[in-house]
């Protein structure tokens, strides 16, 4: 045990003082920051104003408003010239000053009823965007619904009441605070959760396999098996690495916390609020935003806690052993990259279970998925926000730590046999030979 | 009385046996050679005395208790192929050492101390194992193998990649550590080496044992009564009549006996000739020939 001590001080102390820790852990969070800076500064300088001026030739729209959108990227501007002069008033080409950039031409013709047969074009020299093409048609859909509405005698009162969204009160039994909008709180949440373990498992992982390597090419593992068991080497290496992993996660989130308690008042609430970031432009989904993100501080933030660094570490332990035996396996020939698929298949297997668990947590699917051992540590956090029973997190974490001792168990055989194995090339069939070859 | 003490170890990888019932003694305070073409089953032996790899079957005593985990902290090992950390500094990457071999960092740290000061390389202390030479980080493995004072060192080509001078300052090292009552297994294919340092030796091939004894003993046990004489004269003909000569230079005769004779005897002959003999040796095997002839024959 006091070896495993000494090696697992080695293991943290070497990479903590490493400069290439010291700059990914400080990078990362400026990375975060020049992100939502540059997304920020891209959003801003790619508005561009467009002017549109419409020609109606039914004089059906004479009446009818169509507003402006409200984040000053289309104006609309309905003029009395005929079509063909209309046309003339549009740059021959590129000109951001030009009076109108493009002309929509409601042609003799138009039927409200049938706008297919005679259909409203839409003229210009630069094609709008995809959000800008997507409000045009918006605005022109709700006036026509408008239009349709006058004529079946609807008046807007009508129609407002007619229209009014119907939201249900969503009501857990046992937990009366959640409210509207919970389930796409925890959707982001469990989202960001189940990625954040999927990406750590995977980095850390490599880690440790790129760490046995080393210890296997540059043979200092022959001196240190004289010294200590193999299975001592193996946990000192894998806590080791996790507690340096732990160390960075902690520093990130008091370092990301940081810089957002900077960034956000500058850019973030004004990329939500003007709804630019999501390229969504009306008000309902504005609402949604906001609803979200009351949303957020009810999701069980205790629970989340606790329980994803309890996943992490178990998932880490698990496929950590795992990726210990391919690099004992693999050694100096590292083209042999076929040896991973059974470690990184499982953890690419859990993140796409997690995605689809989320539009349906209630699934067997996600059940399974967050029981069984292989994918329950990302299946299971993302799970968490829609508050899982109980006993189904007792029973994921038991089968979770059921297998992390199988795992470590077999990746120990293979890791006792793989670091003294030099000069012959490993196959999975190999490795199976090792689990039960003698000491 | 022996330090280490093998008995019938019998280790198999598959269908191919690289230790077949092997056994022999290792004295106390001696210098001992293991011998053998590569794959001859060397390696397997020594890992099995580490305890990095167990036999299948066959007991290894070591001071005369069956070897066990609490004695690999008596145990100095410097395998063949051998690496450090590379981005570890020499100071605390012997203190690690050190500490593995169960020392307390405070012992470990003053261990490190003394055999920098002793091989005057101090001044190492904060390098970077990198920036080391193969040789400078040669010296600093045989440190980490001796650091925690082991009772039996095992040195697998301990003198592969040093220069003259570095090569004398282990040997000497070697010679010290025997003289201070250490069991030292050395194991080797550069047999001029074998004759100056080891005490005893064991020759394995293909697994087995097939020699072992003291250095002088086997040189007695495979000689071939051959004895050169030097002289000055020329040498009468009728002389050499009843003599078997295998080789004739210009002053120098080789004589081969078929049984063994006595170096006195003919000696006796030249000098009653009147032959001024020069010099006069019984020519002994090196250990070198001794070692390929049994190999062939094996």
């Amino acid at each position: 045990m006091n070896k495993i001590w000494i090696i697992i001080q080695r293991e943290y102390i070497t990479r903590v003082k490493r400069r290439t820790f010291i700059i990914t852990t400080l990078l990362a969070p400026l990375g975060f920051f020049l992100l939502l800076a540059s997304s920020f500064l891209i959003n801003s300088y790619s508005q561009s104003r467009t002017d549109v001026a419409i020609v109606d030739e039914t004089g059906l729209f004479k009446d009818i408003p169509i507003p402006d959108a409200e984040d000053h990227t289309v104006y609309f501007h309905k003029i009395d010239q005929p079509y063909e002069q209309a046309l003339k008033l549009l740059p021959k080409e590129k000109d951001a000053d030009a009076k109108f950039q493009a002309i929509v031409y409601i042609p003799k013709g138009f039927n409200i009823d049938n706008p297919k047969e005679v259909q409203i074009a839409y003229r210009y020299m630069q094609r709008p965007g995809t959000s800008k093409h997507d409000f045009i048609n918006r605005r022109f859909s709700t006036a026509i619904q408008q239009l349709r509405m006058k004529k079946a005698n609807v008046s807007n009162e009508d129609m407002d009441r007619i229209k009014q969204d119907v939201e249900l009160n969503f009501e857990s039994l046992d937990n009366s605070k959640e409210s509207k909008g919970y389930t796409d709180a925890a959707t982001i949440a469990g989202l960001v959760m189940g990625f954040a373990i999927y990406i750590s498992l995977f980095f850390y992982g490599t880690m440790i396999m790129k760490g046995v390597m080393e210890e296997k090419t540059n043979r200092i593992v022959e001196v240190l098996t004289s010294s200590v068991k193999p299975f001592q080497l193996l946990m000192g290496k894998i806590i080791g690495i996790g507690a340096v992993g732990l160390t960075q996660f902690i520093l990130w989130i008091l370092l990301t916390g940081a810089v957002n308690m900077i960034a956000i008042p500058l850019f973030g609430s004004h990329m939500v609020n003007s709804g630019s970031l999501h390229g969504v432009n009306n008000a309902v989904d504005q609402d949604s935003i906001m609803v979200i993100r009351q949303n957020l501080a009810s999701l069980p933030v205790f629970e989340m806690m606790c329980l994803c660094p309890l996943y992490f570490l178990g998932g880490f332990l698990l496929y950590g052993s795992m990726f210990a035996a391919i690099g004992a396996a693999m050694g100096e020939d590292s083209d042999q990259q076929s040896l991973m698929i059974p470690v990184t298949a499982p953890i690419i297997i859990s993140i796409i279970i997690a995605i689809n668990v989320l539009n349906n947590p209630d699934s067997n699917l996600g059940f399974w998925g967050s029981i069984i051992p292989f994918t329950s540590p990302v299946v299971m956090c993302a799970l968490i926000p829609f508050r899982p029973v109980w006993w189904q997190i007792g029973l994921s974490l038991a089968s979770l730590a059921a297998g992390f001792v199988l795992t470590t168990w077999l990746a120990a055989r293979i890791y006792r046999v793989g670091i003294l194995m030099y000069g012959k090339k490993v196959t999975l069939k190999e490795m199976g030979r090792w689990i039960f070859a003698k000491d | 009385m022996s330090l280490l003490s093998l008995q019938h170890i019998v280790k198999q990888y598959g269908n191919y046996r690289a230790s077949d019932d092997v056994s022999f003694e290792i004295p106390q305070g001696k210098i001992f050679g293991l011998l053998g073409p590569n794959g001859a089953g060397k390696t397997t032996l020594i890992r099995m005395i580490t305890r990095i790899l167990y036999p299948d079957s066959g007991t290894i005593l070591f001071n005369g208790e069956v070897l066990s985990d609490k004695h690999t902290e008596l145990i100095g090992y410097m395998p063949e192929e051998r690496g450090l950390y590379k981005k570890m500094k020499v100071g605390e990457h012997l203190v690690y050492l050190g500490r593995l071999k169960g020392l307390s960092l405070q012992k470990s740290r003053e261990h490190v101390q003394f055999w920098l000061q002793k091989f005057q390389i101090e001044s190492w202390h904060n390098k970077f194992i990198e920036e080391l030479s193969k040789g400078m980080s040669q010296k600093i493995q045989f440190i980490a193998t001796v650091l925690h004072d082991p009772q039996l060192l095992i040195l697998d080509e301990p003198f592969s990649g040093l220069d003259p001078i570095n090569s004398k300052l282990i040997e000497e090292e070697i010679h010290t550590m025997s003289a201070q009552g250490k069991t030292i297994i050395f194991s080797t294919h550069r047999m001029e080496q074998v004759e100056e340092i080891c005490d005893e030796i064991v020759l394995v091939n293909k697994g087995k044992k097939i020699l072992e004894g003291s250095v002088k003993e086997l040189k007695q046990r495979f000689k071939e009564n051959k004895f050169r004489v030097s002289f000055n004269d020329e040498i009468r003909a009728d002389l050499l009549n009843n003599l078997n000569v295998v080789e004739k230079k210009q002053g120098e005769l080789t004589v081969k006996f078929q049984q063994e004779h006595r170096g006195n005897e003919l000696l006796k002959l030249f000098v009653e000739q009147g032959v001024e003999v020069t010099s006069f040796n019984e020519e002994l095997p090196s250990i070198n020939e001794i070692f390929i002839r049994q190999v062939e024959n094996n």
